[in-house]
């Protein structure tokens, strides 16, 4: 079974008087364990996609099915919990509560789940190794470079144990070398811990790590490519 | 789910980072504080002088003349009738059942004063000087000589010749000094013309418009060889030693009374002997005191919601720089409400700093002038004269603990009120839209 499926989502904005379509009609279907990217130029609705997946921002039209809960069809309260519990979140940047230290920022989504204080610690320290960054877990952002900041974004979306972790340009910010390296790192965790990535990118050295390329035009998916695997495996 | 463990920890975390974010912008957090706290220094201030004041003016009240309870008779309430006296008997059992208060007994009379070359109108109030001074202060207010009431000495003609004690006022008008001579004429008893020379022995200090003016005090023993006056006394004034006791006292006063005229009636033009307290013989007084409790909260809240606007700012501006963080938080799964408990936690951390450092900072003031007053006695030697009432030159200070709780509990509800328009906008805040 599908653990994502888009049935006919629509999503329009309104400007003054006309309605500017942002996304038609888009079915999508992903399974346990991809590695997909959504590319497409600027505007093409990849952002508005990766909102309604996320429960972030309701369609107009159509159905989200989660491991088959309807978004569509949640509360406020219950999307939050559904966010909270099922969905990791990877932004462009400033992803962090800059109060809080690393270790604290990966903490705080597990305080909210309710987990229990001593296994909290572990799982925070457990990914951020897992993403390399030991030595400078007690630093607050601002004393971490880009690259770790978005790392710790990693850590902190796989330590609440998501199906689906949704990153919407988690590079845009990084050199290319950076860049790349989230990726690998993204893309080890996607298979050791079999979650589920739904990324979008401009950037084609991150495309070509992907295993699946979805590409958007003018709010429409036009493109739906999976690359081989082993490539990928030879790559690295 | 672990529900206990997620709200307990929460809370913790949610505290811990209400107080680190406080403390992201120094400045700004401490100049919040110190309009805040600067605004319930202020309030304390306020209220512990006029706390002081009124204190001043209810002790003025029953200390200085009044005393705490006043026995008259009602034809002398209404009329100041000459001839409604009360029994000495009266005085004399009274004391024997209350060792616990205080009476002093008084007498008044209309006349008219004359020294070298002026006259003037007076009002004659006859005191037991000895019981005057157990029972009220009015004879420690002296401003010149001493509040001798015995024979000064005698006349020609063998008449002995009083010593008396003038009001301020009075003093100044006919330019008399202790040592001047007086003659009073009256109106006596039976109702032949009294008159007879008295020495000045001192000049009261300021005590009330009226009696400045035109007081003369003098003792009961000269008085009712003036007046031919013997059979009793118009009034008795009545000093609790703990003042909490005043309405019983007066039940258990009008009781005896009562029991009194049933044994042996008085006649009955003079009419009922009547008890009131100081409430009910200074109503203005009374009212003052009333009308100082709400310009206090009337004051404390434009204080506190002008500080309040400081604390608005910041915490509109706290959010506004963080709409990007706490969109993140949203998306990620935090509830509205959580957030919305950060927020308020921030200001109520805001607010609980503000208090501290305030009331602190209030109450060591207060206790420091609360030691000496505050002297203008320098500016005005007299005291002053405020809504019929004599203040003394050095304004007292009192501090009211309950009036810092008061204070410190309206400034909390008021900040957290104000700290509602910043959370709510925050509440509804649009996760998707931020992270554009
Ligand atoms: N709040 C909004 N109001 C009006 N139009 C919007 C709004 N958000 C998005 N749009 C429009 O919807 C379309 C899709 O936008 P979206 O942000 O999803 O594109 P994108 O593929 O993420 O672009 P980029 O690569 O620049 O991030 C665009 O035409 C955009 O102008
Ligand atoms: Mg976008």
């Amino acid at each position: 079974m599908a653990l994502l499926t888009l049935e006919a989502i629509s999503k329009h904005y309104r400007q003054g008087e006309i309605d500017l379509p942002a996304l038609k009609q888009v079915d999508l279907s992903v399974e346990p364990g991809e590695f997909a990217a959504l590319v497409g130029p600027s505007g093409s609705g990849k952002t508005t996609l990766l909102n309604i997946i996320g429960g972030l921002d309701v369609p107009n039209q159509g159905h989200v099915w989660l491991h088959g809960t309807d978004l569509t069809r949640l509360k406020d309260a219950q999307l939050s919990d559904f966010r909270l519990f099922q969905l990791g979140f990877i932004f462009q940047a400033y992803n962090l509560v800059p109060v809080l230290s690393a270790l604290e920022n990966v903490e705080l989504i597990m305080v909210l789940q309710g987990r229990p204080s001593a296994e909290r610690e572990a799982r925070a320290r457990h990914y951020l190794s897992l993403v390399g960054l030991e030595d400078v877990m007690l630093r607050r952002p601002s004393a971490l470079s880009g690259g770790q900041q978005q790392r710790v974004a990693v850590a902190r979306a796989l330590a609440a144990g998501p199906r689906l972790v949704l990153a919407d340009e988690p590079t845009a910010n990084l050199d290319s070398e950076n860049a790349t390296a989230l990726l690998d790192i993204m893309h080890r965790l996607c298979r050791e811990e079999k979650t589920t990535f739904i990324f979008s990118t401009h950037d084609p050295r991150v495309m070509e790590r992907a295993e699946r390329i979805i590409t958007l035009r003018d709010g429409a998916i036009v493109q739906d490519q999976h690359l081989n695997q082993t490539a990928y495996a030879d790559h690295n | 789910m672990p529900v206990q463990t997620a709200n307990s920890s929460s809370l913790s975390m949610l505290l811990f980072m209400a107080w680190r974010n406080l403390w992201r912008n120094p400045v700004r957090s401490l100049l919040t504080v110190s309009a805040l706290a600067g605004g319930l220094i202020m309030i304390i201030l306020y209220s512990a002088l006029l706390t002081g004041m009124t204190r001043q003016m209810s002790q003025h009240a029953t200390e200085i003349s009044t005393g705490h309870l006043q026995l008259q008779r009602q034809a002398f309430i209404d009329d100041r009738d000459l001839y409604a006296t009360l029994p000495w008997p009266y005085l004399q059992q009274l004391e024997a059942r209350h060792p616990e208060m205080h009476f002093a007994p008084r007498l008044y009379a209309a006349g008219l004063a004359s020294a070298e070359n002026t006259s003037t109108g007076v009002m004659i109030k006859a005191i037991d000087p000895l019981r005057e001074r157990q029972t009220t202060r009015m004879l420690e207010h002296i401003r010149q000589g001493k509040a001798d009431f015995a024979i000064a000495d005698h006349t020609a003609s063998g008449l002995p010749r009083y010593n008396l004690v003038i009001g301020a006022q009075l003093a100044k008008n006919m330019q008399l000094t202790p040592g001047s001579e007086l003659i009073l004429v009256t109106q006596a008893a039976d109702g032949s013309i009294g008159n007879a020379l008295f020495r000045v022995a001192a000049i009261l200090k300021p005590l009330e418009p009226n009696f400045d003016r035109m007081g003369v005090l003098m003792s009961i023993e000269a008085f009712q060889q003036l007046m031919y006056l013997e059979d009793g006394f118009h009034e008795l004034a009545i000093k609790l030693e703990i003042i909490d006791q005043l309405d019983s006292a007066q039940v258990t006063l009008i009781q005896q009374l009562a029991a009194f005229t049933h044994e042996q009636p008085l006649e009955p033009l003079g009419g009922d002997p009547i008890i009131r307290n100081w409430r009910q013989l200074n109503p203005a007084v009374s009212e003052m005191l009333e009308l100082s409790q709400t310009m206090m909260l009337f004051v404390g809240l434009i204080v506190i919601s002008l500080a309040s606007m400081g604390m608005l700012n910041t915490m509109l501006m706290a959010v506004h720089e963080r709409t990007h963080e706490f969109g993140i938080l949203l998306a990620i799964g935090m509830k509205r409400r959580i957030l919305l408990a950060m927020v308020l936690f921030e200001s109520f951390l805001l607010a609980l700093v503000s208090a501290a450092l305030g009331s602190a900072v209030g109450s060591l003031m207060t206790v420091y002038l609360e030691r000496d007053g505050i002297d203008l006695s320098h500016y005005m030697p007299d005291g002053y004269d405020w809504a019929g009432v004599v203040f003394e030159p050095v304004m007292q200070i009192y501090l009211e603990p309950t009036h810092v709780l008061h204070a410190c509990g309206l400034m909390m509800t008021v900040t957290l009120l104000t700290a509602l328009i910043p959370a709510w906008r925050m509440a509804r805040l649009n996760p998707a839209e931020v992270m554009r």
